[in-house]
């Protein structure tokens, strides 16, 4: 048990290299195979953030980011992508959850129903928000939301902007 | 086990010291999760820590972990699970003190084609003829461990086949079951091997149909096991095949799925009967179809299934409904609302996947419609305003598989709406009906009727300083009757967030369910510790329900993603 716990605790301590945005296919809101290497392809920045219809924080959180991105937009050009990780139970639910809160107009939506995604970019629970630079480079990343948590996620753009 | 587990960390360590150094060595990604609880001894709640089959000694302290680890380099990428039970959590499988490597990959991707050649998971269609997943609070991970390959020609076909030994995941210690062997790394693998391939054709893409978007996909499934006498003569073959076709439009926001299952020869339980099982077809039909857009989101789901049973292996013991609920080699979730609010989950909804001969499966279907009232309009006000409403009503199919001696197995309707008031002040009113079977796996045919309203308001008092409060009552006839719940949570962005609730049976037992916690998250990290009394329930899906036993005790957990 021991060793166990130190071999992971050392494990963190050491990780420390910059991740990426790998190549998954998941599906776009046509229901298109998406592969999310193409995100790269504008070469701007994006908040990445992971979510599900039953993830009451993750709703909440990417309506405090709806509502705020006519104002950020001003200061910084950059994309929202919300990957719903609904399964096929929830996934057509998930579609029409979106459109009917308006999300498809701001938002690049992609549903990753058998979470090849999320596993692939290490989220175990969700919300779970990333910030990628222009050059594809994860430079910040959230887990949990909390109301007014979206201020430090604009400052991580912002951030990620500066460092260009 | 344990070397072999160190060496692989060794590896891990290695790639990552490599990535630290700059080098063009690529980057590992992880996470890490840890489930952790105390039991006290509750009498009132019926929890005895010492009762319980994974607590020995004296023992209160229980821990669920995983620890996943993944290196990307350009093209290539290589991959491992742990998991460590010392010991597992109460309502999970018993396992004592054990690590397990769980997963070990290694995948080559192209632009065209990709090879993976260990441990994988995979989905056709919906699931409902194939899938393998991980869900961790339900304790499954059916994992495939074998090769897989995937082909796209541009976005016009896509192919994907593959071989692989499934994964059971965890199951008893004690537990000795046909087709189970724990010798091969602690993988939990099965002595089952399947094979599948699923194509994909766009022919919208390929006749360069513009504004409509067309696709036929059709899969198939082998499942190769070794046949006990038992099974033989209940009629089962050694190569069971199964297959679905499946056809999915869209058109300018309209959209339509069709699908259909031919899951082969399933084992259904006969108690009558001298060996107490007999095979028969599995078949099963499902239909999405609707309109998003214009601020519209609508949604009609119908699905029939008729001994769709699909276990990864057949138990061939006296019986053969034996076994752990994570044996299941396809996915067939209840197609109706999941709940978030503690009372309207009292009595969820278990699909009828045809395993005992009375009921041959269930038919049913559901609607939902979501709409945003936007601002500006009367009816949105300044802020707008959005409205969800979800009937679904599921029936069993009789013995024949026909509707004939169909019988109401679940009902519900549920309609909620969302409404920014001003700035500071958002809230939330929801209203939901169910008409719910009192057995989970629906053998009795009692029906209990509940009605459950829930007020749920949110105030910022500062940019940083927010509320939440949440009203519920439950009233009912039925089972225990009467209930209310509450629960208050003040958040202190970004980091922090406290809470205390409690679920007041005041109809019949009188048992107070409180609760309270903790919680932490900065950046990879999220840390939250509670307290409380939890009743006994269960934690549904795909189509399985995992009993979570009453307890009484304290958690913290932690999860760690880089």
């Amino acid at each position: 048990m021991k060793t166990f716990l130190l071999s992971l605790a050392a494990l963190f301590v050491t990780v420390a290299a910059s991740a990426q945005v790998p190549s998954v296919k998941v599906e776009n809101s046509k229901g298109e195979s998406f592969d999310t290497a193409a995100l790269l392809e504008e070469g701007t920045p994006m908040i990445i953030s992971f979510w599900s219809t039953t993830c009451k924080p993750c709703i909440r959180e990417l309506e405090a980011v709806y509502e705020a991105l006519p104002d950020w937009l001003e200061e910084v050009d950059f994309r929202v992508v919300a990957v719903s990780t609904d399964d096929s139970r929830q996934l057509a639910k998930a579609k029409s959850f979106a459109e009917g809160r308006g999300w498809g107009s701001d938002f690049t939506l992609l549903f990753d129903k058998n979470q090849d995604f999320m596993r692939a970019m290490n989220v175990t629970v969700v919300p779970h928000v990333f910030v990628v630079d222009a050059k594809g480079k994860v430079v910040f990343s959230h887990t949990a939301y909390v109301q007014g948590g979206e201020v430090e996620l604009f400052e991580a753009v912002k951030k990620s902007v500066r460092k260009k | 086990m344990k070397k072999v587990l160190l060496a692989t960390l060794a590896v891990a360590f290695s790639f990552v010291s490599f990535a630290d150094e700059k080098k063009d060595w690529g980057y590992v990604s992880a996470s890490l999760e840890s489930n952790n609880n105390l039991y006290v001894e509750d009498v009132v709640n019926n929890f005895y820590p010492s009762e319980q089959p994974q607590l020995k000694d004296g023992n209160t302290f229980a821990t669920n972990n995983y620890l996943k680890v993944d290196w990307y380099k350009d093209r290539l990428s290589a991959g491992m699970q742990v998991e460590g039970y010392f010991p597992s959590l109460v309502g999970f499988a018993v396992s004592q003190n054990k690590m397990t490597l769980s997963n070990l990959y290694l995948s080559w991707k192209d632009k065209s084609y990709s090879v993976t050649a260990g441990s994988f998971y995979e989905q056709f269609g919906s699931g409902l003829l194939f899938r393998s997943w991980e869900d961790r609070m339900l304790g499954l991970n059916n994992a495939m461990l074998g090769v897989r390959a995937t082909y796209g020609w541009e976005d016009k076909i896509a192919f994907k086949a593959f071989w692989g030994i499934p994964r059971l995941g965890k199951i008893d210690d004690n537990t000795a079951m046909m087709g189970y062997t724990d010798s091969f790394f602690g993988l939990g693998l099965t002595d089952v091997q399947v094979a599948g391939a699923d194509l994909s054709v766009s022919l919208s893409n390929l006749l360069n149909m513009e504004t409509v978007n067309l696709d036929l996909e059709g899969s198939v499934i082998n499942k190769h096991e070794a046949m006990a006498e038992a099974l033989a003569a209940a009629g089962c073959k050694e190569n069971n095949i199964g297959w679905s076709g499946r056809l999915n439009m869209e058109y300018d926001g309209f959209f339509f799925k069709g699908e259909y299952v031919d899951a082969g020869k399933q084992i259904v339980s006969v108690p009558a009967a001298m060996n107490g099982r007999k095979a028969e077809n599995g078949n099963a039909q499902l239909v999405e179809l609707g309109y998003n857009g214009r601020g519209l989101g609508l949604t009609v789901t119908g699905r029939r299934m008729e001994r769709m049973n699909q276990r990864i292996y057949n138990y061939a013991g006296a019986d053969p409904g034996y076994g752990t609920s994570v044996n299941m080699l396809s996915y067939r979730p209840a197609m109706s609302t999941q709940y978030t609010y503690m009372l309207m989950t009292l009595n969820p909804y278990s699909p009828q996947v045809g395993d005992k001969v009375i009921k041959a499966g269930e038919i049913g279907g559901q609607v939902d419609a979501f709409y945003n009232f936007r601002r500006g309009t009367r009816v949105g006000g300044k802020r707008g305003m959005k409205v969800h409403a979800n009937f679904s009503s599921w029936h069993s199919l009789d013995e024949k598989g026909s509707v004939e001696g169909s019988e109401l197995l679940f009902r519900d309707f549920s309609f909620d709406v969302e409404k920014q008031w001003t700035r500071k002040f958002k809230s939330t009113l929801m209203y939901c009906y169910q008409n719910y079977n009192k057995n989970h796996d629906m053998t009795g045919l009692y029906i209990g009727k509940s009605h459950v309203v829930v007020a749920d308001m949110l105030y910022k008092w500062s940019s940083k300083l927010s509320s939440r409060l949440e009203l519920q009552y439950l009233s009912s006839k039925d089972d225990q009757k009467d209930w209310m719940a509450g629960l208050l949570e003040v958040n202190f962005a970004p980091h922090w967030s406290v809470f205390a609730s409690d679920m007041w049976n005041h109809g019949d037992t009188g048992l107070h369910y409180y609760n309270g916690g903790v919680s932490f998250s900065m950046s990879h990290l999220r840390v939250a510790a509670g307290y409380g009394r939890y009743r006994a329930g269960y934690i549904c899906s795909g189509g399985v329900c995992r009993a979570i036993p009453a307890y009484t005790g304290a958690n913290l957990s932690l999860t760690a993603s880089f």
